[in-house]
């Protein structure tokens, strides 16, 4: 029964198909450009960003476009190199926990029993700890460095996704087309090949996305604590930089210093978000026709 | 569905035995972190070539004394179980005070921010979740979503930078930073109180929407899943007005999910809190975790870690409890 | 259209529109409603198509359809209840036009005028109110009632459907499937309206409870001055409750008129496969649904919706929607205005003088029809006449007196090619296969034959028509099968060759003469569903010559019971066997049920006090009465 509250839609000037369409395309396209920036660094940066090139604090000017930082780096530079961490943390992160929770979510389903059941304790575990304080501790303890970065963005991200995994594939381990296939004497690994990865992959793919925008999310937090990577420029550090220049509020600084390390953070998770939720509208629809079918 | 089988006693016991369980665990890692790290921090804190080097000389005692280096891990183990017992969090590497002292002075501002910011939020978003909902597709709920998943791409800190920007710097309405004018002669009580009211409003504010993102959504996915089943549309059927229909049927129907995820949300908002904090220089638990970072004070870390997670975890408990007391289904067998 | 008037605002909802009511007394009048729903991807499904119709006060409708064919959108759509959708129509109610499409003004119907009881009222009501509540909601918020008022008004209306009181302050999940749908019910009543509309009443529950809810909704009709919309894919449901019915495929009304008699002589093609492929509409009989599949309701068939699955489509059609028209006491849509009768004869009589005795009397005055894809069987012991009248309708008899209509050509005056048409019409299956099968010919060529004699396609269609033909009787089609000829094959093989060349032809009517007497019981219970399943898939009628009433009753729509070359009685076969009118049709069932008490005697079993009890029973093993053929002359000697 369809909503009561809902009166008939009325039909949209720019079909609403059309408008999320183009939302995903424009949410590939922001991470795209992120990635040619990353992949390009050393081209387009003006300036190494821990080169120092020129006075401390310079105003933007044609040579330095975002000016320079208190000790004379370019600012410009810094965040062109900053993409580089984002894009790795999200790359690494996200496909890291993924094939942890593709294997965690797949081996409890299919194996059952008390290792499932311990298995689901363990992501219990994780789902309910406050993420920010245990990866403050995690990453003060693995000391500082980009692996320890992704590894805590790994730990806090893997859980939710290893849930999500498994609830799928204990549903499709009960459809009729499967059971079949397994009473027709299928192998395990012909059903995981034949049925229940490919059932999988559209709702791991739009995960994947998501959990990229999470992991650039948090490696900006954990630069922005002071938990990041210190020999490399990222975005969170070059934010934290500028608000622990005293009085930054006072002067003009925080303009060209603060503002767009902080807008270059939100426009990748934008881009990451638009595309992750047309990617999941997508599955969920794949979803739903492979079961009115089956 | 699943509780009217086992029955509200069985779910009970199921539901603390999982607490007591996630506590031990969190308890054991907080206390396996420092000992079983691959660079070995202890050691390294005890390395002058190491970058966690400690170099006060009464420090660098201390913690040997504290993490027990001289015993086996079972008998650590032991007293730092016993140590927990009697409120002992270890010894502040850069202030040198006990651990549990410094979050007794902090948690109160932490708690300060959290618990209005949870229940503005949540109120708001269940009125605004409510009405989406309700109206879905229309201009109004397409509106709401797109301004809410945008918060949601801003990180707490940034948001907390651009509210200090516009209300501080710019329009000079809240102060720079801090919960109190230092040094200030207050006359009155009440001005005293309305110089924290001043500090407190706007991280306030920024963690209240910071949460509001989550919250709304789950709210408006809520209310449109219950105006799919079947009571509304036998409600309806008897001519109800919309008013209770909304209110009466919808509202409350959609809550018992939002009441369950009430304590995710409350891990959400200590995530968040610590940012806005670090961002307002606001001296709660965030603050002090945040400053701890950068000195490489680890039982501070590790104390402030267990303080948030137990709470949470309780929380949740008590969110759980209270779930059984809206939903008949648990309630009642 | 504009529905909206300003006379209706002035009537409170308490008031009946007494004046409407008396001019006419319809109490709702639907017209040309038609429901089309909006899909998320903005694709219209047509739900509802033009549905016309009206009861009047304190009447009941019955509204019967497949799961899909529309029920629920009328019922919703009545209320104003579809608002994803586009209603066109009228719908009056007391005389007023109801306006649908604006839902604030339709809450002065809701309840208190028209009351729904839903589908699911298992999950009906708000799980975490009192169902108590619940019901006294409305009294205060419609009626402006009080709560003590209220309450102690949906207290009366709790008795009333009978549940104790105490149930009252529980929430919904504490009460059983039947308490709810009592419950449901309390709440529709609670706002005395004048029609109350109930969407599946009985779906879901189990047959004790159900026999309660009709027993109780019977009741409440007589009780109160209250009209009642069922809505049923049970016909049986509509037949206990409703005065008449209607029958609904793919969102259109395709036959209306007195539920019983649209239930137990079904005039359009549907409704007669829907009853048929009830469970409860009999106990005797075993399930076949309907051929083919219901339409996709994105796409409905351009014609009459149900041509796919239609045993009598004509050109027409495909072409032409049919509309609904009346057809003596109903109103039916079809283009042949129905099922066609295929068969009818009338008053046959044959007398045989040649033998050395007196001359026999084998049929006398004997009529019978049989209507599209209808399987009628005839009845009576060794003697009665019933091959004889089998023989003389197929006409390999010429009758003495009476005539015999095929689709309404008089049979024995055709001569030529017409005649040869109409041969090919009706076909016949003999007693004894290994006299109707020529030995000389192989497996193909019997089954090829009457392409052959009928001239159907060329040598090469010709083979493999047969061959398909074998195989839909389950028969091999190896080289070596096909070659084999009659003393090579068992009786069962020769039986299922004689219906293979039989439905070769395509025919309309086959009629079977004892077609599986000759079999052993096992092969009798494939033989036969066979022959009933092929029936089915190719909409043939099947005229069943049979000693063995047990056994056809199985397969049965309608039995004929001959004793002494008349016929004694005629009826669906449900009735003829649990209510047998004739003595003649009573002894048959007690030999068969002591044939099977002897057989249970023999395995040194004890055996069933209450015989007569027994045989109308649905769990006699009815696919093994062993030699009850022998018992039947026996029981029926043993009476002279
Ligand atoms: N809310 C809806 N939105 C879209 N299609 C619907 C909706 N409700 C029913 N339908 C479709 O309308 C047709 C009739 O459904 P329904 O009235 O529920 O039939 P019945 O009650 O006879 O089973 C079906 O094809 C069904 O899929
Ligand atoms: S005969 Fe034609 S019109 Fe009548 S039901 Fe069959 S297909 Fe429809
Ligand atoms: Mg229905």
């Amino acid at each position: 029964m369809s909503s009561l509250a809902t009166p008939l839609p009325r039909p949209a000037l720019v079909s609403r198909r059309r408008l999320r369409l183009s939302a995903a395309w424009l949410g590939a396209g922001i991470v795209a450009g992120f990635a040619a920036t990353a992949v390009l660094a050393p081209l387009v940066a003006p300036y190494h960003p821990t080169a120092y090139v020129a006075a401390p604090l310079l105003r933007p000017t044609g040579a330095y476009l975002l000016g320079t930082n208190d000790v004379g780096q370019d600012i410009l530079s810094e965040l062109i190199y900053g993409a580089r961490v984002s894009l790795t943390v999200a790359l690494l992160g996200a496909g890291l926990s993924l094939a942890l929770a593709l294997l965690v979510g797949v081996s409890a389903a299919t194996v059952g029993g008390w290792f499932d059941a311990l298995l689901m304790r363990v992501v219990d575990v994780f789902m309910a700890v406050p993420h920010l304080p245990l990866m403050i501790v995690l990453a003060a303890f693995l000391g500082p460095g980009l692996n320890s970065v992704i590894l805590v963005v790994v730990l806090v991200m893997w859980a939710g996704p290893a849930r999500v995994i498994r609830a799928q594939v204990l549903t499709l381990r009960e459809r009729a087309h499967v059971k079949s296939a397994r009473l027709l004497g299928g192998s395990h690994f012909y059903l995981m090949r034949r049925h229940l990865l490919p059932a999988v992959t559209p709702v791991a793919a739009a995960a994947f996305v998501s959990l990229a925008g999470r992991a650039v999310m948090m490696e900006a937090g954990l630069a922005f604590l002071g938990l990041g990577d210190p020999t490399l420029k990222s975005w969170g550090g070059v934010l934290r930089a500028a608000l622990n220049f005293d009085g930054i509020y006072l002067t003009p600084y925080w303009l060209w210093w603060a503002l767009p390390a902080g807008a270059c953070i939100s426009l990748l998770v934008v881009g990451f978000t638009l595309w992750g939720t047309a990617l999941e509208r997508y599955g969920n629809a794949r979803v739903d026709r492979l079961q009115t079918r089956a | 569905m699943r509780w009217q089988r086992t029955g509200p006693p069985r779910w009970l016991a199921g539901r603390c035995a999982a607490f007591v369980l996630t506590l031990f665990a969190v308890i054991t890692l907080n206390f396996a972190l420092p000992r079983m790290m691959p660079g070995d921090p202890i050691t390294a804190l005890q390395d002058p070539e190491s970058s966690l080097y400690v170099s006060d000389q009464a420090s660098r005692a201390a913690l040997s004394h504290y993490y027990g280096l001289d015993q086996s891990l079972i008998v650590q183990y032991g007293r730092y179980l016993r140590g927990l017992a009697t409120g002992d969090l270890g010894w502040s590497i850069r202030l040198n005070a006990p651990v549990s002292l410094l979050i007794q002075h902090r948690i109160l501002w932490t708690v300060l921010l959290i618990f209005p910011a949870m229940l503005a939020a949540s109120l708001v978003s269940m009125v605004a979740g409510l009405h989406a909902g309700w109206h879905r597709g229309s201009p109004l709920d397409r509106g709401l979503i797109v301004l809410f998943a945008g918060i949601r791409t801003l990180p707490a800190f940034f948001l907390g930078v651009l509210a200090l920007l516009l209300f501080s710097v710019r329009l000079g309405w809240f102060p720079l930073a801090g919960a109190q004018t230092p040094f200030a002669h207050y006359r009155s009580p009440w001005g005293a109180l309305a110089d924290l009211l001043h500090h407190w409003a706007l991280p306030a504010l920024v963690l209240t929407i910071e949460m509001l993102g989550g919250q709304f959504l789950l709210m408006r996915n809520s209310v449109i899943s219950v105006l799919g089943d079947d009571f509304m549309l036998v409600a309806k059927a008897k001519g109800l007005s919309d008013r209770s229909l909304k209110y009466r049927h919808a509202l409350r129907n959609a809550l018992l999910p939002f009441v369950t995820v009430l304590s995710i949300q409350l891990g959400f908002a200590v995530t968040g809190s610590i940012f806005v904090e670090a961002v307002f220089a606001y001296p709660g638990m965030g603050t002090l975790a945040f400053q701890a970072v950068s000195a490489r004070d680890y039982p501070v870390l590790q104390g402030v870690f267990l303080v948030f997670t137990v709470s949470v975890l309780t929380a949740n408990l008590i969110a759980d409890l209270a779930y059984a007391r809206l939903d008949p289904r648990v309630r009642t067998r | 259209m504009e529905t909206h008037e300003s006379t209706d605002c002035k009537r409170g909802p308490e008031r009946p529109s007494t004046d409407g009511a008396v001019a006419h007394r319809s109490l709702l009048a639907v017209r040309e409603l038609s429901v089309r729903y909006r899909l998320p991807n903005d694709l219209m499904l047509p739900a509802l198509r033009g549905v016309t119709f009206e009861l009047g006060r304190g009447d009941t409708l019955g509204v019967i359809g497949e799961s899909g064919s529309g029920k629920t959108t009328l019922a919703l759509a009545l209320l104003g209840l579809v608002p994803t959708a586009e209603v066109e129509g009228v719908v009056e109610f007391g005389g007023t036009p109801l306006p649908l499409r604006d839902d604030r003004a339709m809450n002065r119907f809701r309840w208190s005028q028209i009351a729904l009881v839903a589908q699911a009222s298992g999950t009906g009501f708000d799980p975490v109110q009192r169902v108590g509540d619940q019901l006294i909601e409305p009294l205060q918020e419609r009626r402006g009632l009080r709560r003590d008022a209220a309450r102690e008004r949906a207290l009366r209306a709790w008795d009333e459907v009978g549940l104790p009181a105490q149930r009252f302050g529980h929430y919904p999940h504490q009460l059983s499937g039947g308490e709810k749908r009592r419950a449901m019910l309390a709440m529709a009543l609670a706002g005395a309206p004048a029609l109350l509309i109930l969407d599946e009443p009985t779906s879901g529950l189990d047959s004790f409870t159900r026999v309660a809810i009709l027993d109780l909704l019977r009741r409440l009709h007589a009780e109160h001055d209250l009209a009642m919309l069922v809505i049923s894919h049970n016909p049986d449901d509509v037949r206990q409750l409703a005065q008449r019915a209607l029958v609904l495929y793919a969102g259109r009304a395709v036959e209306v008129g007195e539920a019983h008699d649209v239930i137990e002589s079904p005039r359009h093609p549907y409704t007669w496969g829907l009853v048929n492929a009830y469970p409860t509409m009999t106990r005797s009989k075993d399930l076949w649904g309907i051929r083919g599949e219901a339409p996709d309701p994105m796409c409905p068939p351009s014609g009459c919706a149900f041509a796919p699955r239609c045993t009598q489509t004509i050109d027409r059609c495909q072409a032409e929607i049919p509309a609904l028209m009346p057809q003596l006491d109903r109103l039916v849509a079809c283009h042949l205005g129905g099922l066609r009768l295929l068969l009818e004869a009338r008053r046959l009589s044959k007398t045989f003088r040649d033998g050395p005795g007196p001359p026999v009397q084998a049929v006398q005055d004997a009529s019978l029809h049989l209507g599209e894809g209808e399987v009628v069987a005839v009845v009576g012991q060794t003697g009665s006449g019933k091959t004889t009248l089998a023989r003389m309708i197929v006409g390999l008899l010429e009758p003495d007196r009476g005539d015999v209509q095929l689709q309404g050509q008089p049979l024995h005056s055709l001569r030529g090619e017409a005649r040869r048409a109409a041969r090919r019409l009706l076909q016949f299956i003999f007693q004894d296969p290994y006299e109707a099968l020529s030995p000389r010919l192989t497996a193909l060529e019997l089954v090829r034959e009457p392409l052959d004699i009928q001239r159907i396609g060329n040598r090469a269609e010709r083979d493999e028509t047969a061959r398909a033909a074998l195989a839909a009787a389950r028969l091999p089609t190896t080289r070596e099968f096909l070659a084999k000829r009659v003393h090579e094959l068992s009786g069962g093989q020769l039986q299922r060759i004689a219906i293979a060349r039989a439905l070769v032809v395509r025919p309309k009517v086959i009629v079977a003469d004892e077609p599986t007497s000759m079999l052993d019981p096992s092969e009798q219970a494939r033989v036969l569903r066979l022959l009933k399943d092929l029936q089915n898939d190719h909409g043939t009628a099947l005229l069943l010559v049979s000693h063995d009433l047990p056994l056809v009753r199985k397969v049965a729509d309608r039995v004929i019971v001959m004793e002494h070359g008349r016929i004694v009685e005629a009826g669906p076969s449900e009735q003829v066997v649990s209510e047998p009118r004739h003595p003649y049709t009573r002894r048959l069932l007690v030999a068969a049920a002591g044939a099977r008490s002897q057989a249970l005697r023999a395995n040194g079993r004890a055996a069933p006090e209450t015989v007569e009890a027994e045989a109308a029973d649905d769990r006699l093993p009815a696919w093994k009465p062993p030699g009850s053929g022998r018992e039947i002359q026996a029981g029926a000697a043993a009476e002279e």
